[in-house]
């Protein structure tokens, strides 16, 4: 143990951080010195020793053990409830940059529902040619069940969570999540956690504040409720309590003072969704639903599902329930169709994207397909409806077998793959073993759209914790950390 | 409220209630395993086993047609009641069991609630008998009984008075009603399964009722078993006699809505009253005093269905769906 590590009164600096140029740093600038937004937070870090840092970190994740807010991955239920690692230490977010990331946001949803409400009425975007339809029609994720249907306001998409990184030529957009995106909850505790540790800080850099999310959220699911229905009743759909998800699913019904519902407690009758109640069956007009699309109507879906509500669609199709997200939105979130997104915004819009997209190469395509396998070394390889960093290839941390193995499989079923560069993600300080390490991490902002959009300043900043690694997931070992998003 | 949420906040405040009892009986019996006789030990297992309505898992060594708890390892007994999961009624199962539920309703529970009871489970969850056993099993019973009684004073002091806090307190009572039944016809049981039980076995029933130092002001400090009996079912200054447990169930349903089901709710309400009334004025003049305790139970049982039939698991048909949102 070096004396440094000993002596837990000694103020712990960034003597030893490492920045390196080719990976942009989140809190310095390549010559060292904090960056301008940042001097605030590395003024309070570098003031406390590393016995008032641990005991904060300790601090933290107990808080999390403690109120049991807590994720299950699949298949490792053994293990339990698990807590996702929380770093105390922010990134910060200038304003210009945030501003800039908002207003990217918004342009991508707006677009991205229009596209919904066009590839399942008219599909002039196809008979226009800018996507080739067996991109659309080949997506497992296309309901055929959701053609002629239109949404209120046309948010198929009421709530994303849009997965941004930073490199070195800034911002861009690595995925939308737009069926049912998680994170928004563990974006509050540690927001709350870190600001009870770090108040000093927080009050000088007057962090612009993210805790008013359920209000917001309130506000579009009411904006989506079915025509004529002034005061809704809203429940929350959730798979149950063995769901990855289920803190998260009980913690917003709670922020929206909703009924969390299962699919046993709800029947459809006479078109009209209800709620079984201690006082009888009560109608419900605006369902958020946690449960994917295959799962939600076992009449019209998966018929083995037991997640669902037998007649949900059908209550659906004659508008007398809104769903939030509408089912079939994961075409537009689909990893093929990623790659028009930029087209997409153009085509709508008229608009240049103000985020761009990571340079994608569709296996679909022989081009790609070709580029993909010569350079599987450089590349990362998805599948298009893979999540969660599952069923992807790192080619440059894979072992040639690996490599070949997976080329074998991209041959099989070329359609079911796309690839992209390895990007270098910036780096943000994080709290490792009682030192300042810089890790890898991405940038998750939740955003809604009811007859407006509406983003809360910040989101999830996802950690790949073991050094060197670009797997944010908190599913593979990844951990989470609070974004400050300054007024100036 | 949602049918579930309800049928969640009961059965948490069930196995709460249950924990704090296996808590209590399991404090007085880890006392008695330091000075009293063999006879009065094998007594108390003999009490736990019989009020739940169980055997040792895996059968009793050597037992014959009485059970002989004098052969079964105390180690094993304590250690089946606390901590071993495949035992639905160990301390451990039933606060694994009241978290569950709460993490299911945690929206409609307060947040202070929630975090006791995780806190307290957290806490025992990975502590092994061996922990404890050698040094202290007496303060580890007292530390969690504080824990659990913490929960309980936590969701009286934070807890919405909605509809869920109905349901949380009818659950409280229904379980206090059932176990305190079961304990004491167990006791009255044995009494005459066996003829005169010692006075101890008494005293520690008083205590389980946290009820000794009020049995002492009433009467004396000598034990007379009818006394004990008649003031742990009948006295309403003791929060956890029958009679009182059974009026406050009574008056938490009263609170309650009719539900949608009329027929059940109306019978409901009437076997509440029955049961109110088997105490107050059929006790006093019965002999049987077996015979009450057994349809005490058996009333508590039909009141749970009941209650079951009328809020949570009601035909859906006939119901009439309500527009109003």
């Amino acid at each position: 143990m070096s004396n440094r590590q000993s002596d837990r009164s000694a103020k712990l600096d960034f003597k030893n951080y490492e920045i390196e140029a080719s990976f942009y740093d989140e809190m310095f600038d390549v010559d060292g010195s904090p960056r301008a937004h940042c001097v605030e937070l590395h003024s309070t870090l570098t003031d406390l020793t590393q016995l008032e840092l641990s005991t904060m970190q300790e601090r933290v994740t107990r808080s999390f053990y403690n109120e049991g807010i807590t994720f299950i991955v699949y298949g490792d239920e053994a293990a339990g409830e698990r807590i996702i690692p929380i770093d105390c230490v922010p990134r910060v977010l200038a304003n210009a940059e945030w501003r800039h990331i908002e207003s990217g946001l918004d342009q991508r949803l707006r677009a991205l529902n229009l596209f919904l409400e066009d590839i399942y009425n008219e599909a002039r975007i196809i008979t226009d040619g800018v996507i080739p339809v067996d991109v659309i029609r080949g997506c497992p994720q296309y309901r055929i069940e959701m053609r002629g249907l239109s949404a209120p306001y046309g948010a198929w998409v009421a709530i994303c969570g849009t997965d941004l990184v930073r490199t070195n030529d800034g911002f861009c957009v690595l995925e939308d999540n737009l069926r049912v995106p998680s994170g928004v909850s563990y974006m509050i505790a540690t927001r709350k956690a870190v600001k009870a540790n770090l108040r000093n800080a927080y009050r000088r850099s007057r962090v612009l504040d993210v805790e008013h999310y359920g209000k917001l959220l309130l506000r579009t699911l009411r904006d989506i409720a079915p025509p004529g229905v002034s005061d809704p009743t809203i429940a929350l759909l959730t798979p149950g309590v063995f769901n990855s998800a289920f803190y998260e699913h009980m913690f917003l019904a709670s922020e929206l003072d909703a009924e969390l519902v299962e699919g046993r407690d709800l029947i459809v009758n006479d078109g009209y969704v209800y709620m079984r109640t201690t006082s009888g069956m009560r109608r419900v007009d605006v369902i958020y639903r946690r449960v994917d699309d295959d799962f939600i109507d076992p009449l019209v879906f998966r018929a083995d599902s037991y997640l669902g509500v037998p007649g949900l669609l059908h209550a659906y199709r004659l508008g007398n329930v809104s769903l939030a997200n509408a089912p079939g939105t994961g075409v537009a979130d689909d990893k093929s169709v990623y790659a028009y997104v930029p087209d997409i915004i153009r085509y709508y819009l008229g608009e240049e994207p103000i985020l761009a997209n990571v340079q994608t190469n569709l296996c679909r395509q022989s081009e790609g397909l070709e580029y993909t396998l010569d350079n599987l070394e450089n590349l990362v390889v998805k599948q298009v409806g893979g999540s969660g960093g599952y069923g992807m290839l790192i080619g440059p941390h894979a072992t040639p077998e690996e490599r070949d193995a997976f080329a074998r499989q991209i041959q099989a079923d070329p359609a079911n793959y796309i690839s992209q560069p390895v990007l270098d993600l910036s780096r943000s300080p994080c709290l490792i073993d009682n030192e300042f390490e810089p890790r890898h991490v991405d940038l998750r902002p939740f955003i809604l759209r009811g007859d407006e959009t509406r983003i809360v300043p910040g989101g999830l900043c996802r950690i790949a914790l073991p050094r060197g690694s670009l797997v944010v997931n908190s599913s593979q070992g990844g951990g989470a950390k609070d974004i400050w998003v300054l007024p100036t | 409220m949602l049918s579930s949420s309800a049928n969640g906040i009961y059965w948490m405040a069930r196995y709460m209630e249950r924990a704090g009892f296996m808590c209590r009986l399991l404090h007085i019996q880890s006392e008695a395993l330091v000075d009293r006789p063999i006879a009065e030990i094998e007594f108390g297992w003999r009490r736990i086993y019989r009020a739940i309505d169980r055997n040792p898992l895996g059968g009793i060594q050597g037992a014959g047609p009485i059970d002989d708890y004098t052969l079964v390892d105390a180690y094993f007994l304590t250690d089946e009641l606390t901590f071993v999961r495949e035992n639905p009624e160990s301390i451990l199962s039933c606060l694994e069991r009241g978290r569950e539920n709460a993490r299911q309703i945690r929206n409609c529970v307060s947040e202070q609630m929630w975090t006791a009871l995780n806190t307290e489970f957290l806490r025992i969850r990975d502590i092994k008998l061996t922990d404890i056993w050698l040094t202290s099993p007496g303060s580890f019973y007292a530390e969690l009984l504080t824990g659990i009684d913490r929960f309980t004073g936590v969701a009286t002091a934070t807890m919405y008075r909605d509809e869920g806090w109905h349901f949380f307190r009818v659950g409280q009572f229904i379980e206090r009603v059932q176990f305190s039944c079961s304990l004491l016809l167990t006791q009255k049981t044995l009494e005459l399964q066996y003829g005169e039980l010692a006075e101890a076995s008494w005293r520690s029933l008083l205590r389980i009722f946290h009820a000794s130092g009020a049995y002492d002001r009433t009467h004396s400090i000598e034990i007379q078993p009818e006394l004990v009996l008649d003031l742990l079912v009948t006295d309403r200054r003791i929060p956890e006699s029958l009679l009182r447990s059974v009026d406050r169930a009574t008056q938490e349903l009263s609170s309650l809505g009719d539900g949608p089901n009329t027929v059940t709710s109306g019978a409901l309400r009437r076997l509440a009253g029955r049961l109110g009334a088997l105490l107050r004025y059929d006790w006093p003049d019965r002999d049987d005093r077996e015979a009450v305790l057994r349809q005490v139970l058996t009333y508590s049982q039909q009141l749970h269905a009941l209650l079951s039939e009328t809020y949570f698991d009601y035909a859906i048909q006939g119901v009439p769906r309500s527009n109003v949102r």
